[in-house]
């Protein structure tokens, strides 16, 4: 499904992507991990199509698409999402409003004919009920004035609507308590089929917990350093990062 | 040059009273504003010396699309003359100056020392000059009109033509209209719409006043509304900068009473080639008065926008509540805004705040929205749309406001396509 290869990427005078290489096949769910300005948001953030940084080497297969050359929102319409790090405010747009502007773009990118207002609602309230989320919250204006849980679950509301193929998720655990938490994760867990695929960048082996990955990579210095099944994020967990460190030094 | 055609043009078609010719003579004497002038520093009219202007509009008859929902009537400003389409409601007249001056004799001698702040304001006395036997619409005392009084005010012309219109709207007390006005223009020459509305707003009378600016790109628009105040009266003006090549909207209020409430709404959204500058004055002369003023602006394509919103509070106006707030948006590299918000007060027990920003749409908010699968140029309408959100939910009049929403976000939208 997706596919990176010798991924370089930088941003002004400074290289923070130093050669990735990373597999995703469908149904499969890959954790990535690592210390803190390791990269693991930079290479989001380049999958999602953000334009800050530049690639300078590699290349990037999506369903058989060059998602280099794709603009943002048409590796949404392919079926990328990316739930950011930091949500972003957005004044004056609801929820409500955004979703339905991004699913008809998409829909009409994909040659379908729009959703109308009956067949969104029921849609939305579906969706609503797979994460948990009030109606009251998808009525105010995007991200602006939400704590940092509501944004979290609110990305995954998008996510749930938006049926992504590939779903990365960045650090969407953190800033969740522990009920929200597994909130997330079953609604992780309920929209994972055998057809699409899901990363995860996380610090914690916590969500792990719940949604199981197929991988752990330890992404170090903007390379992948280490690969594993999902016993590398518990050994991670009881011995921090050093001993991978210092094995490659 | 423009001195020559334009005495010239006068002394074939009109015959001038003293006034008239003293107005005249202040024109002469400084001639169109330049961007040496203060006033005028973005926003100045020299090349309109270039045209060989046609001072006598043609009176051409045009056809206006009548709206679908109800109106209490319809008056036409066409080239500078006014009449009304069909019959006005009860307690309503449209009358020229000379007759109404003369049905109201006492009037005329407060009507003379109302003292508007004149400073670098040529164009004023060009209209004064020209503008003749204008018409007044007179609400008499008590009369409270639901439906909006919709006015069409039209320029056009086949050759460079500078157009004078003129009109006074007289609030008696108690009294209650809302004025739509759409300006308009049809013309592929230049054409100088210079445009004079007085409103006197006697005690506790009530106007809304909405401009719905909508011009071509060959039309310069100078445009002075003289709003005069009197004891608990109240004013919600709407000016929409929509269209048009040029646009300077001198916008005045002169609360001369107590219980006084004036609230200024404006949005303006100049696109390529295109300018739009509001010069605003609140001059508080009474006590115990409020002011609310409300501006944004979205500038695109390489337009020019100016804001200049002048709060005076004299010693007079103690307990004076004055209010300003200006805030615009850049979506584009090439276009620019000029503000300057100025404040003088005399009284000491006031409160007054004022604030003015100009920023960019947020990189980081595009790339959100962008990696949800909406366009980049959705994503900025959206955005910009939710930010002139506050100024058109202000508008009470339903249709009214679906009428100019939906214009302003296809300003917006066509904008944005032009200049991806
Ligand atoms: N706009 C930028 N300008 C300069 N440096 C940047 C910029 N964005 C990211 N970086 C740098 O790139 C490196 C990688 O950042 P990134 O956000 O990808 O790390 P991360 O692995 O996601 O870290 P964390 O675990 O803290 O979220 C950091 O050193 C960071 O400071
Ligand atoms: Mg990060």
């Amino acid at each position: 499904m997706l596919s990176v290869k010798n991924l370089h990427a930088r941003i002004g005078e400074k290289e923070i992507l130093k050669g990735i290489n990373l597999e995703v096949r469908a149904g499969e769910v890959h954790a990535i991990m690592g210390p803190n300005g390791s990269g693991k948001s930079t290479l989001a953030s380049v999958l999602a199509g953000r334009t800050d940084y530049e690639v300078v080497e590699g290349s990037v297969d999506f369903l058989g698409k060059d998602l280099l050359e794709l603009a943002p929102e048409e590796r949404a319409a392919e079926g990328l999402f990316l739930a950011f790090q930091y949500p972003v405010e957005i004044p004056g747009v609801s929820t409500t409003n955004f979703m339905k502007s991004a699913i008809n773009e998409i829909r009409t990118y994909r040659g379908q004919d729009p959703m109308d207002a009956v067949q969104f609602l029921k849609m939305f309230k579906e969706k609503m009920a797979y994460v948990n989320i009030d109606q009251s919250l998808l009525s105010r204006a995007l991200n602006e004035g939400f704590s940092g849980g509501e944004k979290k679950r609110n990305e995954i509301f998008q996510m749930a609507v938006l049926e992504p193929k590939l779903a990365i998720l960045d650090e969407t655990d953190s800033g969740l308590d522990i009920d929200a938490l597994r909130i997330v994760a079953e609604g992780v867990n309920k929209l994972k089929t055998p057809q699409n695929a899901t990363i995860l960048v996380t610090h914690y082996q916590r969500l792990l917990d719940y949604i199981i990955p197929d991988f752990v990579h330890v992404l170090y210095k903007g390379k992948i350093v280490k690969s594993g099944n999902k016993d590398l994020a518990l050994e991670l967990e009881e011995r921090g990062y050093d001993w991978i460190i210092s094995a490659l030094d | 040059m423009l001195e020559k055609t334009l005495v010239d043009s006068i002394k074939q078609n009109h015959s001038l009273t003293q006034a008239q010719q003293l107005a005249l003579g202040k024109f002469i004497d400084k001639g169109f504003p330049t961007s040496k002038w203060e006033e005028w520093k973005y926003a100045s009219l020299k090349h309109l010396n270039e045209f060989n202007w046609l001072w006598s509009p043609e009176t051409l008859s045009v056809n206006f699309p009548k709206p679908d929902w109800k109106h209490s009537a319809i008056i036409q400003t066409l080239n500078g003359n006014t009449h009304s389409e069909g019959a006005l409601p009860q307690g309503i007249a449209l009358l020229s100056v000379s007759e109404f001056m003369a049905q109201n004799p006492t009037f005329e001698s407060v009507w003379n020392a109302r003292n508007p702040i004149l400073d670098q304001n040529s164009l004023y006395d060009l209209n004064e000059a020209l503008a003749t036997d204008y018409a007044v619409l007179w609400v008499k005392k008590g009369v409270k009109i639901a439906e909006p009084l919709l006015h069409h005010y039209f320029v056009l012309g086949q050759q460079d033509t500078a157009v004078q219109s003129k009109i006074f709207i007289y609030l008696e007390e108690d009294s209650e209209i809302t004025w739509f006005e759409q300006q308009r223009s049809e013309s592929s020459h230049a054409i100088l719409s210079n445009y004079v509305q007085d409103i006197w707003v006697s005690k506790n009378a009530h106007i809304t006043l909405i401009k719905d600016q909508d011009l071509g790109q060959n039309i310069t628009h100078v445009d002075h509304t003289f709003i005069f105040q009197q004891e608990s009266s109240l004013v919600d003006a709407f000016t929409f900068s929509i269209n048009a090549g040029y646009i300077r909207n001198n916008l005045h209020f002169y609360i001369d009473g107590p219980q006084v409430v004036s609230n200024l709404n404006g949005l303006y959204i100049p696109g390529e080639g295109q300018l739009m500058d509001t010069h605003s004055v609140v001059d508080h002369r009474m006590p115990h008065s409020e002011s609310n003023e409300l501006y944004k602006g979205v500038l695109m394509g390489n337009a020019t926008g100016v804001f200049n919103g002048k709060i005076f509070v004299r010693p007079d106006a103690q307990k004076t509540n004055a209010f300003q707030s200006c805030k615009n948006v850049l979506a584009s590299d090439r276009a620019t805004m000029n503000t300057k918000p100025q404040l003088e007060i005399w009284a000491d027990d006031v409160k007054c705040s004022h604030g003015t920003t100009t920023g960019q749409l947020s990189d980081e908010a595009l790339f959100y929205m962008q990696s949800r699968g909406i366009s980049k140029a959705t994503a900025q309408t959206l955005l910009l749309l939710a930010f002139v959100q506050q100024v058109i939910d202000k508008l009470g009049h339903d249709e009214i406001r679906a009428e100019l929403s939906d214009k302003i976000v296809n300003k917006i939208q066509a904008s944005l396509g032009l200049t991806i």
